[in-house]
This record gives C-alpha cells, sequence and structure tokens, in this order.
C-alpha cells in the first residue's frame, strides 16, 4: 500500500455558492531535468518501475507478494525456519507483565499466533531461539531508558515453558484466547434461512467451525463436513462422530490459583474442590455447547433434506412399479420402513438413557457429596 | 570418573535464525574511516575496530619489522613522522604532476616514484625480516656449504609505496576489522567517495579495493549515503517531513563539504555542492593548539611557537599536542563541562595540563564557525533559495559534532528546521552522530544492493542504474508546487482559502502521493460537501523589515528582520468535489476523513482521486484528470 501523509490541518466547511471554476486549460509546467543520487529503497524503486514500465499500484502489488514471500519466511533467505517468519509486535504485547502470564497469548508472544495449536514442537523451538535472541536482557544493555526492563524476556520464557509440556499445552490450548472469541460467534438456523443461497452458506459457515472444533477430539482422523454430494453413509458417519465426539479439552488452567502460603488445610481443600466443580461444570457446558451445534448442523443440514427427498424419489418409483403389478417390493419397503423406523426410536432411547444416566451421575454424585459433608459435619462435632 | 568422548563444546552449532548478507559499508576519509555493518536486528551500526576505535585514522606507519594501520599509526607521527603515511586518499588517483607541492605534511613527503613516470609514491624505510635459518642435518649442525653464512638479523631497505597500494592496504585492514568482528566473510561492500572525485580517481579506489580483495557494489558519493540514512524509518519517526529540502554540513578534518539536497520521499538529488579546503578540524586543531602552546608558554616560561613550529623541538611538541587535542574535541563535543589536555614531557621534559572549556573554546574557534556559515549562505543563494526554505541540516564528520557550529549556523535559519541538536539524536550514538552517519548509510545501501537479483535481462538493468556513470538516474522534477486549496469563506489568507501543499516543487516523475486529513464539514444538517481547487503555486520567503518598540526609553528603535513563507497561486488545474456520507459530529460541528491522491505521470499528465474514509473502509472514488 501507498505512503500516506497524515496532514495535521484540517481544512474549513466549503464556501457557501462555491461552484468549480472554468477550466483554464493550464497544465502543469514543464518539467526540469535533474539527476537523482543513485541511492536508497527509493531509487530503487523509482528505477524498477521505469525498468519494468510498473504503474504504481503494479509495483505496489509486486512489493507486496515479495514482502509476504518474505515473512512467510520459506527458505528463501537461506535457513530454513519451519514457517515461522516474523511477526509483528505490537506495543502492548511488549508491555506484558510477566506475573500476569496466565493472560498472555503463550503463541502471540512466541510469534506464533499464525500457527496456534497447529505449531509443532521445532517450531516452538525455533520461535522461542528467535525471540530470546532478539529480546534477551543482554542485547538490551547500552540501549537508552530502562535496561533492566526483562519484562518481556520473563514472558518469553514462560510461553516456552507452557508450550514445551505437552500436557500444559494441552490445557492453554483448551482456553485458547484467540478460539475463546471465535466460539462465541457461530452461524445460526435463522441466518441460513436468510441467506441468498442457504445451501453455499451452510457448508461456507459450518465447515470452519468443525474444522476448528476437530482438534479436540481423541480420535484422529476427525470427518469434515464433505460436499454437498456426499453419500448417506458418509453424512450419516459425520454426525455419529460427531454425537459421541470424545474431547481432551479440559479446563484446569482455569483453575483459581491454591494459596500455597496459607497453613490451613481446609482452605486448600476448598479451593482444590471448587477448582475440581468448576472444571466439571466448564467441561459439561462444553460438551452441551458441541451437542447443540451438532444438533443445528443437522438441522439445517440440506444434505438430510437431499437424503430425504431422494430415498421419497426412491419410494415413489417403486410404487410405480408396484402399481404396475409387483407387490413383493412394497411389503419388502414397507419392512424396511418400519426397521428403520425401530432403529430411530432406539437411538433416541438410547439417548434418553444417555440423559439419565447423566442424571443419574449427577444425582450420585451430589450424594455422596452431601453424606461427605454430613460425615465431616459429624467429625467436626465430634472434635 | 568415565572418560568424555568429546571435549567441551560438544552442543551444535546454534541454528542461524537471521540470515542477512555479510557486507559492510564503509566511510572513508581523508584523515579518518568507519565502518558500519548490519546487525542481527537489521540495523545498521558502526563498529569499532580491535583497538576499540569507531573512528579509525588513516595512517600506515612502519616501524622497523612492524606495520602499523589506524590511530596506534598516528602516535607513530611523533618519532617516526618520515615513515608514517597520512592523507593518502586525496592522492588517489592522482598524476605527480597534478599534486601542489607546496602542501605543507608532517608525514612522510610525497615523491615521484624511481620507476613509474609522473606516478606519486611514499618513500619509507622498513626492516626486511631475516631470512629463514638454514636447515640443520640431523647432528644439529648447520649442512655444509660454501656460500658465506647469511645475516640472521633483518635487513634495512628502503620500499616505495604508491597511493593506491597504501589504500589498498589499509581498506584491506578495515574489512578485517569487520571480519573479526562479524565472524563471517564479508562478500560485498560499498565505499563513500567525496562528491568532487573524478572519474579517474573513483577508478583507482575500486582497483585499490579490488586488489585489497574487497567486492565493491558500489562508490556511493557521501551526500547519497546520508541520503540513504536520513530516509530510513528510524531518523523520519523524529516527526520529519518526507518531502524536504536537506543541508548536509560535512566538516571534515582536511575540508568542509557542504550539499543541498532535495528529498522527496526517500528519492534523492543534490542541488548544489560546494567544497572548500580552507576550512576544517586540522584549522580548529591548529587554534586549539596554539590556545594550549600559549598556555604552557604562561605557565612554565618556556618559549613554544607551534603551527607552524620551526625548530626540530617545537615540531615534536606540535605532534604531540596534536594527537592530544583530537581528545580535547570529543570532549568538548560530548559534555558541556571543561575539558582537559594534557601532555607528559612537552618541551624539555617539561609536562602540561590545561582545560577549556565550551565557551573559551567557541571563541577561539569563532573565525572558523564564521567561515563556514558565509560558506552555507553562499551555497543556498547559489541555489536560489533563502535560508528559510531548508528545512533540515545534517552534519558529518568529527568537527560538526562540536554544539557551537550549530548554534551559530542555527541563528540565520528558520525556528522550524531541523538538525540532529534540536531532536537530541546526536550524543550517545544516536542515530544523528556526525561521526558514523556516512557509514551506517553505506551499510544500508550495501544491503539493499547485496539484495538485488540478477536472474533476468531487466533486473542486471535495475542492479546497473546504481553504476557510475549509469543513464537511469536522470529525471524530471515538477518546478512549481501542486496542491489543494479548499476555498473558505472570509479566508484571511490571499489564497481565499486553506492551502494544503501536495506535490513540492523539485518532485521527480512519475510521483504520486496520498494525504489524509479531517475535513470540517460546518454545523449545518443536510448534505454535506467536500471540495478543493488544485494549483499549482509558486513559493517563496518574503523579508520583512519590522520596527520593534525599544525596550527603554533610551534604545534606540531597533529593526529586526522577519521572514515569512509566501504562496502565490499561479495556475488553476483542476477541482473535484464529493460528497461527504460519513461525517461524525464532534462537539457541534461535523467533520470526516479524506484521502486524496495525486498523480504526475511522465508526460506531465496530473489524476486526482480523492474519497472518503469512513467506518466501512473507502467510500466512492472521484476522480479528476489533466493532461497534456
Amino acid at each position: 500500500m501507498a505512503h500516506t501523509i497524515d496532514v495535521s490541518v484540517v481544512p474549513p466547511p466549503l464556501k457557501v455558492g462555491w461552484s468549480s471554476p472554468q477550466s483554464t486549460g493550464q497544465t502543469v509546467s514543464p518539467l526540469v531535468e535533474r539527476k537523482l543520487i543513485p541511492a536508497g529503497p527509493a531509487y530503487l524503486a523509482h528505477v524498477r518501475r521505469a525498468v519494468h514500465k510498473l504503474t504504481f499500484e503494479e509495483h505496489d502489488k509486486h512489493e507486496e507478494s515479495k514482502r509476504l514471500a518474505n515473512s512467510n519466511g520459506d527458505g528463501a533467505n537461506g535457513d530454513h525456519d519451519y514457517g515461522i517468519g516474523d511477526e509483528e509486535e505490537p506495543e502492548e504485547l511488549l508491555s506484558l507483565d510477566p506475573k500476569e502470564w496466565k493472560k498472555q497469548d503463550h503463541y502471540a508472544v512466541l510469534g506464533l499466533s499464525h500457527l496456534r495449536y497447529k505449531a509443532s514442537d521445532e517450531q516452538i523451538k525455533i520461535a522461542h531461539r528467535k525471540k530470546v535472541l532478539k529480546h534477551h536482557p543482554d542485547k538490551k544493555a547500552g540501549v537508552a531508558g530502562d535496561s533492566n526492563d526483562d519484562a518481556f524476556f520473563k514472558c518469553i520464557q514462560k510461553a516456552m515453558e507452557v508450550l514445551t509440556n505437552a500436557e500444559r499445552r494441552r490445557q492453554f490450548d483448551s482456553v485458547d484466547p484467540f478460539y475463546e472469541d471465535l466460539e462465541e460467534d457461530v452461524p445460526t438456523a435463522g441466518q441460513v434461512k436468510n441467506a441468498k443461497d442457504p445451501n453455499a452458506f451452510f457448508f461456507k459457515a459450518f465447515t470452519p467451525v468443525f474444522e476448528r472444533e476437530a482438534r479436540f477430539s481423541r480420535k484422529q482422523p476427525v470427518p469434515m463436513l464433505g460436499p454437498f454430494d456426499a453419500s448417506k453413509e458418509e453424512v450419516e458417519g459425520f454426525y455419529d462422530f460427531w454425537y459421541n465426539f470424545d474431547s481432551w479439552r479440559s479446563f484446569e488452567y482455569l483453575d483459581k490459583e491454591i494459596n500455597e502460603g496459607s497453613d490451613s488445610r481446609d482452605d486448600k481443600r476448598y479451593t482444590e474442590k471448587k477448582n475440581k466443580s468448576e472444571r466439571a461444570r466448564r467441561k459439561k457446558e462444553d460438551t452441551a455447547r458441541l451437542r447443540q451445534f451438532v444438533d443445528l448442523a443437522l438441522g439445517v443440514d440440506p444434505r438430510i433434506k437431499r437424503i430425504k427427498q431422494e430415498e421419497k424419489d426412491a419410494r415413489e418409483a417403486k410404487k410405480k412399479v408396484k402399481t404396475g403389478g409387483v407387490n413383493g417390493l412394497t411389503q419388502k419397503q414397507q419392512l424396511e420402513e418400519a426397521k428403520k423406523k425401530a432403529e430411530e426410536e432406539a437411538k433416541q432411547k438410547e439417548e434418553e438413557e444417555k440423559v439419565a444416566r447423566a442424571e443419574a451421575k449427577k444425582a450420585k454424585a451430589a450424594a455422596a457429596n452431601a453424606a461427605k459433608k454430613a460425615r465431616r459435619a459429624a467429625r467436626g462435632d465430634d472434635a | 570418573m568415565a572418560p568424555k568422548s568429546q571435549p567441551n563444546g560438544s552442543a551444535e552449532a546454534p541454528i542461524e535464525v537471521t540470515s542477512t548478507p555479510t557486507i559492510v559499508g564503509i566511510n572513508f576519509g581523508n584523515s579518518y574511516a568507519s565502518i558500519a555493518v548490519l546487525t542481527k536486528e537489521g540495523a545498521a551500526d558502526c563498529i569499532a575496530n580491535e583497538d576499540g576505535e569507531r573512528q579509525i585514522a588513516c595512517a600506515i606507519s612502519f616501524h622497523g619489522e612492524e606495520t602499523y594501520i589506524g590511530n596506534q599509526a598516528k602516535h607513530q607521527l611523533v618519532k617516526n613522522s618520515q615513515n608514517t603515511i597520512t592523507g593518502f586518499r586525496n592522492l588517489l588517483g592522482k598524476k605527480f604532476s597534478e599534486i601542489p607541492p607546496n602542501e605543507i605534511s608532517v608525514s612522510a613527503p610525497v615523491i615521484q616514484h624511481p620507476e613509474i613516470p609522473d606516478e606519486p609514491a611514499y618513500k619509507v624505510q622498513v626492516l626486511q625480516a631475516a631470512p629463514i635459518p638454514l636447515p640443520t642435518t640431523a647432528s644439529n649442525t648447520p649442512a655444509a656449504s660454501h656460500a658465506a653464512t647469511p645475516r640472521s638479523e633483518p635487513t634495512p631497505s628502503t620500499r616505495y609505496l604508491t597511493p593506491l597500494e597504501v589504500t589498498s592496504i589499509f581498506l584491506k585492514s578495515l574489512v578485517q576489522s569487520a571480519e573479526d568482528f562479524l565472524g563471517k566473510k564479508i562478500n560485498g561492500a560499498v565505499i563513500s567517495v567525496p562528491n568532487w572525485f573524478s572519474d579517474a580517481q573513483k577508478a583507482a579506489l575500486e582497483k585499490a579495493a579490488s586488489d585489497a580483495g574487497i567486492v565493491v557494489l558500489q562508490l556511493l558519493e557521501e551526500a547519497g549515503a546520508v541520503a540513504v540514512t536520513t530516509t530510513t524509518e528510524v531518523w523520519e519517526a523524529e516527526g520529519i517531513s518526507q518531502d524536504r529540502t536537506q543541508l548536509i554540513v560535512d566538516l571534515g578534518s582536511s575540508g568542509l563539504e557542504l550539499s543541498l539536497l532535495s528529498i522527496r520521499q526517500g528519492l534523492a538529488y543534490t542541488i548544489a555542492t560546494l567544497s572548500d579546503h580552507t576550512v576544517g578540524g586540522d584549522y580548529i586543531d591548529n587554534k586549539l593548539i596554539k590556545f594550549f602552546a600559549k598556555e604552557f608558554t604562561k605557565k612554565t616560561k618556556m618559549p613554544l611557537t607551534v603551527a607552524p613550529a620551526t625548530e626540530a623541538q617545537d615540531k615534536r611538541a606540535e605532534a604531540k599536542l596534536r594527537l592530544a587535542v583530537e581528545h580535547t574535541k570529543r570532549t568538548l563535543s560530548a559534555s558541556p563541562g571543561a575539558a582537559t589536555c594534557s601532555v607528559e614531557s612537552l618541551k624539555d621534559g617539561l609536562d602540561y595540563t590545561g582545560t577549556i572549556n565550551r565557551l573559551r573554546f567557541d571563541m577561539e574557534v569563532r573565525s572558523i564557525y564564521e567561515q563556514v556559515n558565509t560558506k552555507v549562505k553562499e551555497l543556498v543563494s547559489s541555489a536560489g533559495l533563502d535560508l528559510h526554505e531548508v528545512d533540515e541540516i545534517v552534519y558529518v564528520g568529527g568537527s560538526a559534532s562540536l554544539p557551537g557550529l550549530d548554534e551559530t549556523l542555527l541563528l540565520g535559519f528558520s525556528e522550524s528546521v531541523v538538525t540532529p541538536f534540536t531532536v537530541g539524536t546526536v550524543v550517545g550514538g544516536g542515530v544523528g552522530d556526525p561521526t558514523t552517519i556516512v557509514a551506517r548509510g553505506c551499510a544500508i545501501q550495501a544491503l539493499l544492493l547485496a539484495a538485488l537479483p540478477e536472474s533476468s535481462e531487466e533486473e542486471r538493468e535495475v542492479k546497473s542504474a546504481f553504476a557510475n556513470g549509469s543513464t537511469w538516474n536522470k529525471a524530471a522534477v515538477t518546478s512549481k508546487t501542486i496542491g489543494l486549496l479548499f476555498p473558505e469563506d472570509n479566508a484571511e489568507s490571499e489564497l481565499g482559502g486553506q492551502w494544503i501543499p501536495a506535490l513540492l516543487r523539485e518532485t521527480g516523475v512519475p510521483a504520486r502521493r496520498t494525504l489524509r486529513f479531517d475535513v470540517d464539514l460546518g454545523e449545518g444538517e443536510g448534505e454535506k460537501k467536500v471540495a478543493f481547487e488544485v494549483w499549482e503555486a509558486k513559493e517563496g520567503v518574503k523579508t520583512e523589515n519590522v520596527k520593534r518598540a525599544p525596550l527603554d526609553d533610551d534604545d534606540e528603535e531597533e529593526e529586526e528582520e522577519t521572514k515569512e513563507k509566501i504562496v502565490e497561486k499561479e495556475a488553476f488545474l483542476t477541482a473535484l468535489s464529493l460528497v461527504a456520507k460519513e461525517g461524525t459530529k464532534e462537539k457541534g460541528r461535523w467533520r470526516t476523513k479524506v484521502e486524496v491522491q495525486l498523480l504526475l505521470g511522465d508526460n506531465k499528465s496530473l489524476s486526482v482521486t480523492a474519497w472518503e474514509i469512513g467506518k466501512s473502509g473507502r467510500g466512492e472514488a472521484v476522480t479528476a484528470s489533466i493532461s497534456v
């Protein structure tokens, strides 16, 4: 993009009754010949435009594509940096407080925000090294200002600590603030209905969400939404998988910190327990959220309609054949339908059971909890 | 403990994460040189050589078997001046007959080369290393030989060195320092040359560099190197306009170089240059030496006549003082307090220690400052400009670091002129440090050139545009300023509205400028319009004599000259209006943001495009264009 000059002058309102003056036919005064100093990037750009006969816009585009190629850093400059590239470091990132490390975006700190959970261990290692080379406190010595300011360096170390430990990285990935915002923003049934082309909109809006959620699956690979003309088996398999989604997502990262300083064991246990229940609550919410989303997808999936229509057509065709005389086929069809109905019923039942089971489990847990409480109270009384 | 399979340091070599090409920028002055390399962050930085000197003296001295290069060689000037070579750069590529014979030299004299006709040379006495001892036999006795036993000590001999050879040795040592610093082989260098270097001199320098095994990417004029440094983002972050007229004051030790540059969004060209070899750091040294010699005489009652000295003893004292005042000058530039000058055994075994403060120093060298000042005025008026039309002054060279010079010069310029001193980037190795600015510019330029691809014909053509004598650097520039005029009710100025200059005069074509600004839309509701006229205008400076009321009753009325920038519109080009839809109300008045882009083509065709910037991005664009 062209460089824009910000002018601080604010022009006044237009003169009342102004109209464009008549053109006088005057043009720009004659140009004068000069000799430029062959130095600097601006001269290079000037010569490039002249040699390649480019306009300003074309040159801009060319430079932009080159810049992008460079920032992707695909070994163009000799060393392979595994596609880490150079990310910008805005002021707010550099002024992070290492004490607030739980709130920081570890990927952004290491310059991996374009990769996030996809970053490999090797990439994390290289990105860390890159950042350390740039922000090590030793490098700041002699620079004007507070040379003891190693806050961002501490942030880098913390980010590395979290991201190199598989367990802790999963915990952070579970609550990655970047995706948290996206999760709020899922398509609704209304949007699909009101879209100009509901069919295309469905795939456009739902595919990225499923792709995003897939990272939490314990089973990999995860079946994706697929195209419109996917077969019935594929569509069914897809929904089967997502209704039985096995997620590793956990919410330990959001735990309240247990006050190590306090001597009271009760205090600690209380916090621990609270954390545990909070985790469970969040997990349940998350499961419900996903289920709701899959329900929604199933509800508006144009393929289901298509499949149904196809089946209906097939039936009708058969009916036509039947009216032609053969009776056995209809019977067979009826049988099939009955079977299907039974299957569906069974499925529904199963789900109901599932819910009931979960309910029972909860009740059980509550009972156990109450019992525990009672016991403790009793113990307290004893003491 | 089990024996280690490997000694220490078995760790894998760190992965090279940055891969800037290993290049070096060399500021090659007549008295001092400096080298700049690229740091890992990609910024150019001036580095110190192995002696810890960022300002490396251009001197080579031969003492016995030893060769001293740089500041060590300068110290040899006291006792070994006949074998010490200084000031060789200016003799590069010159014939012996072209060199003025009367120049007083403190170092080895320039003589006619004994073998090559019309070639200057330095004659130095060196000791040739002793030959290798004869091979010994198994019984450790010399092998039998009829020849006389060779002498085991080195033999004195005479060496003749041309300036080109001296330069080659010196440049090699500079590049060696940079290689030691980086730990990598240097594969390209940009070397600065003064503006007045002839083609023969440039060719000689190029030959000297290639003899030293240096790949010269470009010989860059010093003004060009300064332009490169001053158009970097770091420099322009100081809130300076990208379109400006820049005055470069290069006060080196052997001369003054003045250049007036027009910088238009990084594109620079020289409006006028002036060089004067009768002012310079050496003359400042002379003044200082005379001052301290007088003080010495006052203190010790020992007569000492220096600059010029006649007696041998005085000559040596002068050489000692000359070395010592270097330090005094640097202290004066760096801190406002008093600076000391101390010399052991200045004359007849008497030591001298004295101090001088800035005020006293400025008084001593006032005449030199004034000389620079008159030259600056001469240059600016020769370019047909007024001092008030200069937007920025940049200082180059060790002597230009003196704050007194800046203070003297500033009196003549407008108050808004920017110098490294006013923005405070001189001290503490800031970006405006006059001693490193050229070297850093060379390094940035070297990086630019090293990254140029050469795979196609056109790319080679682009690269050749940086070579000496290329025709690509010819460019047409505008002769008048083109700007926007916003007509206004009850306008105060004679123009009849608010004037915003867009394409300043002396802008090379093709040119593009994009301006962004807020527009006041007034208080009224309803449809709001933004409209402006595009005019070509003449800019100038009006000088007025204003009588100032006397402070006291006794004082006479004083006359003061005030200068004011004026704009006169000359030719109406076109007009443009667009409807503002995205205005927002602020304190009862409507405002909106507008961007205007001006494109001036090679064939003088001008197209003006304007669009509104709202929350949703760019609004509809309106274009007006004129062509020949």
